[in-house]
């Protein structure tokens, strides 16, 4: 079984945090096993899943860009079609079900993009929770209209200062409140990441990507994958994607991790590939950090990717050699999201863009058979910022 | 097992005087401070040390420790410093030091590696707030050779059962939190734990320290009468932001008199 009883998948993984947050972690474990064999909630969270949410989401076969790279067929996993604009609704309505199965009065959350502050802030309003999301005030500068929308939705959003003010930070804030007030608080953690059981419960609740995929491809092609395609920050949206389909060993399976401005300029989110074995936010895995273990300040223009570790389920896929992990610049991903654009009229989320980038080094390589799938896991709407000053620049050049 | 800090416990035990362990941020308020405030404490009369090695995120902590990491780490900390601080107290004094650090840089430098450095250089035992009670094993194979005591945190909201398990894992004292939350809260009721600390006197067989939330001679007073002492943190790095450079030894006695003297 992976994760085993002590959250451990391999080596890594576990729960290391300060004794008294161990209450509420063996609360919520035994809540989660409880809550899964929950006939009413289970219901509750399928119903919500496709009513709320739309799942299930498109699996959409981008002809256009197939014909760009002239190689295997490219179908995008459509998550930026889900409500609030990514995958991250997925596991916050799981959560939040989780929540009020626990009793708990008050939600918690971190944010980099702000897609998870956004997709926690609107289950908790749905809910009737008081609603506190922590985001670093580097963040809050870059996806502006994200704070916005969770103000709107009525949670009250907690600017973080420390540090670098992004999403380390934000995590950082979230789990002293948690330490605080967990008794009363359910910490909705937003990716694979964090003590055990957070890497499971999120996985749990991300994994209908990949169940979908699966039934989806063979209803189109009447057969499985070949290649999956996503994105890694913490990494939820690549195992919501990889999990159903891991035993599947023909599946060739590609993580990508954000390569900032180029990984021998350091300033980059490579946790995976650039990172050193260590235990920092709960739990034993892969982060970027110096010579005396101090962890380092991560950098992407995607603010969702901006992490400097990774969820250890990925790194005990990365040890093991079942998932392939690879970079991307910030340039090469601004490219990608502006061919989609162009070939398919979808403006993607950067981090999404991250995991389109890497297309043109792989789909030209495959033959016309090869079917592969990019795991589309937001919309680019709050990276129009962003987006508009590239492009701003770049027709200002040409 | 650390013998030096074993005898200072015994000690006060014995006379049924209670126990006063100051936190001090190595390499803060300046690099070069650290051994200088041990030395001044342990003149002024506390018991022993707690040396926190500055961490970039550290996720038990208030505010105010942060910060004085956050400037130790801007002072250009390095780990090494730590064994160096170490080495210049140990030329004049044997005050009982507990190394108090996250997991990561210990991890990091490699676990062994740096307990055998810590006993080298003098320190008598570990304080590591993000180390699960399960996960001790990565330590406890070292701790007899190095002579360490590796000391838990027993927070008011732990189960019996896990009150009972900190205690049978501990060495020599048990460092007790006074409240949920991280370190240096303000205005902390102590009356709320009360009921706690009479369980504690009752059900620990080994002597307990409470830490967290204390900063004054009537909080010493209350909490002396149920546990065998007290650790004292954020309130001294607080007190330090607005001491100058060279009013740091005169101010540091007069930060232990005021605790451990009735108000005028």
């Amino acid at each position: 079984m992976i994760p085993n009883h002590a959250g451990y998948y391999g080596q890594f993984g576990g729960s290391f945090v300060p004794e008294v947050l161990r209450p509420a972690l063996m609360e919520l474990n035994d809540a989660f096993q409880a809550f899964k064999k929950n006939r009413t909630y289970q219901a509750k969270y399928l119903t919500d899943l496709q009513d709320y949410a739309g799942r299930p989401t498109p699996l959409y076969f981008a002809e256009n860009l197939t014909h760009h790279y002239g190689g295997g067929r490219i179908y995008l996993k459509r998550e930026d079609l889900c409500h609030t604009g990514a995958h991250k609704i997925n596991n916050t309505l799981g959560q939040i079900l989780l929540a009020q199965y626990m009793g708990k009065k008050r939600i918690i959350a971190e944010t980099g993009a702000g897609q998870h502050g956004v997709a926690t802030a609107t289950v908790a309003v749905r809910a009737g929770l008081e609603c506190c999301i922590y985001m670093g005030v580097e963040d809050m500068k870059r996806q502006q209209p994200n704070v916005d929308r969770m103000t709107m939705l009525g949670a009250e959003v907690r600017p973080v200062s420390a540090g670098t003010g992004t999403l380390k930070d934000a995590t950082n804030e979230a789990l002293r409140d948690w330490i605080a007030t967990s008794k009363t608080t359910h910490y909705i953690m937003g990716s694979v990441v964090g003590p055990h059981p957070f890497p499971l419960i999120v996985r749990h609740f991300q994994k209908v990507i990949g169940e979908e995929v699966l039934r989806q491809i063979k209803r189109k092609e009447n057969r499985a994958p070949d290649i999956l395609i996503a994105c890694v920050g913490g990494g939820s949206n690549a195992l919501g994607l990889f999990y159903p389909m891991l035993p599947m060993l023909q599946i060739e399976m590609i993580g990508v991790e954000a390569g900032g401005c180029g990984l021998d300029t350091g300033k980059h989110a490579a946790s995976l590939t650039q990172g050193d074995l260590g235990i920092f936010h709960g739990m034993k895995s892969y982060f970027l950090q110096d010579y005396d273990g101090q962890i380092k300040v991560a950098h992407s223009l995607s603010a969702g990717l901006d992490y400097p570790g990774v969820g250890p389920e990925h790194s005990f896929l990365h040890h093991t050699k079942r998932v392939t992990y690879v970079t991307v610049t910030d340039e090469e991903a601004l490219k990608a999201a502006f061919l989609l654009c162009k070939t398919e009229g979808i403006i993607p989320a950067l981090e999404s863009a991250h995991a389109l980038a890497i297309l043109e080094k792989i789909a030209p390589h495959t033959d016309e058979k090869t079917l592969i799938v990019v795991n589309l896991s937001g919309r680019g709407d709050k990276d129009m910022l962003v987006y508009s000053h590239h492009y701003h620049k770049k027709d200002h050049h040409e | 097992m650390n013998k030096t800090l074993h005898e200072v416990i015994a000690r006060k035990k014995a006379v049924g005087d209670f126990l006063l362990s100051l936190y001090i941020t190595a390499g803060y308020p300046h690099l070069k401070d650290t051994p200088q405030i041990i030395l001044e404490l342990d003149k002024a009369g506390v018991d022993f040390i707690e040396l926190g090695i500055p961490f970039s995120d550290p996720l038990a902590d208030g505010p105010v420790i942060q910060k004085a990491s956050q400037i130790a780490l801007n002072n250009g900390f390095r780990i090494s410093h730590t064994f160096e601080i170490l080495k210049e107290v140990r030329q004049q004094s044997s005050i009982p030091i507990l190394l108090m650090s996250y997991l990561n840089p210990i991890y990091h430098y490699g676990i062994e590696t740096f307990l055998n450095q810590a006993h080298i250089w003098g320190a008598n035992g570990l304080i590591i707030p993000d180390l699960p009670l399960e996960e001790r094993g990565l330590f406890t194979p070292f701790l007899d050779k190095y002579a360490l005591d590796l000391i838990y945190l027993l927070p008011p909201n732990a189960p019996d059962e896990r009150l009972h398990a900190i205690d049978d894992a501990s060495t020599s004292f048990v460092y007790v939190v006074a409240y949920a939350g991280v370190t240096g809260r303000e205005n902390s009721d102590p009356i709320h734990i009360l009921p706690f600390l009479q369980t504690l006197k009752k059900s620990l067989t080994h002597p307990f320290l409470v830490g967290f939330g204390i900063h004054s001679h009537q909080d010493i007073a209350f909490y002396s009468r149920y546990a065998d002492g007290v650790i004292i943190g954020s309130a001294f790095i607080k007190y330090l932001e607005k001491v100058t450079e060279k009013n740091i030894p005169k101010k540091t006695r007069e930060f232990v008199h005021a605790l451990t003297s009735p108000p005028a």
